[in-house]
């Protein structure tokens, strides 16, 4: 499965690297390293991951999510331009 | 009703089971303001904005805005010298940048994600204990079978406090979590018994911190307290004191309202208690929900340091603002039917944990803590219903939470 994370939204707040720390990690000051292909079995633990991101900061290949989930990550309602930044 | 007594009527008891209508009222206006000076923020955009905004700070009420016992001997000398020692013991929630950040980099240090994960287990055991003490019964009260020890005892194995000592623990949680109030500052007696527990807390947790140095162990405290040891930069000891006491109350009221309000919340939408049931992995979105639905933490007060314009109203240098972060959850305007409970909803950016630089440090802990709570009260309870609906609340509204939830049910597997 693929993962991407918006760099630029990520404000380092570490929860996904509590959820799933195979596959994420901040090193030094606020910079996350990422998996962007972890293997299946880390299928649970990454969207754990995506849910605790404060900033919803995280992306799952949409083919990779349960059917009911893949519905529900519909970009359109994922409000990206309403985010507003400090 | 005019607006600028809608807070008040937020504090008011009477209002305690349902404050949201009363929310969706300061929605009419991103910012209030209130007869008494202070300025309520209730919408999602303005909650955001300002949790960044450096104008606004933590910093607690100097001890001049504390109110007079009327004793002139306790007034101008004991409660003094009382508030230089409660100011001294500022706890890094209370502080602004750069002690604010220096303090909260030891504790992320010391907050593992070994360590925290680790505690899986541990929770786990805890839960099926509490559980399996209440079989043979037909009700549970929840908020004293379950809500309230397990994060005590999950606390006390972080810090590292021995068991025995945690039924002391559990009594000095509770009179603490209520300082937390806004009222409980205006109220001398409270702010007294306050005191007095923090006394007895630090008192304790200097012996504590002692012993850990002498022996240590893998616990946060000895992480904390050995730094220095080692040479590397480190808390003073009066620091060291106030994050554990800190560390207790914080993770310890919040996370009982989480678990409580969580089955309260199931029990009202029976169809969802069922859907966990059948699929446990729902638990994470589940509970990302809740947090926006029934947080357990509704508001948290500020200070704002300059003049702040903001949702077209300006906030004056000084003015308390309140941050309503329980509204933000349910604005129109950024959640779709934000009075729908919806686990399967996606788009979940809720201010239950706060957000910016006092982001909670326990959310990674207090979500293990409610998945495994709720998932495993799911499967083991059988036929839970509600016994009285609403349930009956304790006082406070910011950390607001049922003190009592009585579940019929007809046995335990
Ligand atoms: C469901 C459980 C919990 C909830 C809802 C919760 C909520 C919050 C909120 C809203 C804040 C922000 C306060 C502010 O902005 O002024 C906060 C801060 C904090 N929480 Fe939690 N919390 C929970 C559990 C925990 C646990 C388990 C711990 C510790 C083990 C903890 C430790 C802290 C600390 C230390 C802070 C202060 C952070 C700072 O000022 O930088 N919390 N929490
Ligand atoms: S949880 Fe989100 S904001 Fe935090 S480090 Fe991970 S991606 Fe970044």
């Amino acid at each position: 499965m693929r993962v991407v994370v918006d760099l630029n939204r990520c404000q380092g707040y570490a929860q996904c690297c509590y959820a799933a720390p195979e596959s994420f990690a901040l090193r030094g000051h606020e910079i996350l390293f990422y998996d962007p292909a972890p293997p299946d079995e880390a299928r649970a633990r990454i969207e754990r991951a995506r849910l605790a991101c404060p900033v919803r900061a995280i992306f799952v290949e949409a083919a990779d999510l349960h059917a009911a989930d893949v519905q529900e990550s519909d970009p359109s309602k994922v409000d990206l331009p309403k985010v507003d930044r400090p | 009703m005019s607006d600028d007594t809608l807070f008040a009527e937020v504090l008011d008891g009477a209002n305690r089971a349902n404050p949201y209508p009363i929310y969706e009222r300061l929605r009419r206006r991103p910012v209030s303001r209130q007869r008494d000076g202070a300025y309520v923020v209730s919408t999602h955009a303005a909650i955001r904005s300002l949790l960044f905004d450096p104008r606004l700070s933590s910093e607690d009420l100097p001890p001049s805005r504390r109110p007079r016992t009327g004793n002139p001997f306790k007034d101008w000398i004991i409660n003094p010298l009382k508030n230089r020692v409660a100011t001294a013991h500022r706890p890094l929630i209370f502080r602004d940048p750069p002690d604010h950040d220096t303090l909260r980099g030891f504790v992320m240090k010391e907050f593992t994600i070994a360590r925290v994960n680790n505690l899986h287990g541990r929770v786990e055991a805890l839960v099926d204990t509490l559980i399996e003490r209440c079989r043979g019964r037909d009700e549970v009260c929840l908020v004293e079978d379950l809500s309230y020890p397990l994060p005590v005892a999950v606390i006390c194995e972080l810090l590292g406090v021995p068991e025995a000592d945690e039924p002391q623990f559990h009594a000095w949680a509770t009179q603490l979590a209520t300082a937390l109030e806004p009222d409980a500052r205006r109220d001398e007696e409270a702010r007294r018994a306050t005191v007095t527990t923090f006394d007895a807390i630090a008192a304790y947790m200097r012996r504590l911190i002692r012993d850990k140095r002498r022996h240590p162990a893998d616990d946060m405290l000895s992480g904390l307290a050995r730094r220095g040891d080692r040479g590397e930069p480190a808390m003073g000891d009066v620091d060291l004191i106030s994050t554990a006491v800190l560390l207790l109350v914080a993770g310890h009221e919040t996370t009982v309202n989480l678990i409580t309000n969580g089955m309260l919340t199931l029990l009202r939408h029976p169809q969802e208690l069922a859907r966990l049931k059948a699929d446990p992995e729902r638990a994470p979105r589940l509970i990302e929900e809740l947090l926006r639905y029934e947080p357990p933490v509704h508001f948290r007060t500020r200070k704002a340091l300059g003049a702040i314009e903001i949702g077209g109203t300006t906030i004056p240098p000084g003015a308390p603002v309140v941050l309503l972060f329980a509204s933000g959850n349910r604005d129109p305007e950024r959640f779709s039917d934000p009075d729908r409970f919806d686990p399967s909803r996606d788009d979940i950016q809720h201010f239950g944990f706060g957000g910016g630089l006092h982001y909670c440090v326990g959310a990674p802990l207090a979500r293990i803590e409610a998945e495994i709570a709720l998932v495993t009260l799911c499967r083991r309870l059988v036929e839970p219903r509600l016994m009285a609906d609403p349930p009956s609340y304790r006082a406070g509204a910011s950390l607001r939470g049922p003190s009592n939830l009585g579940i019929h049910i007809a046995g335990i597997v």
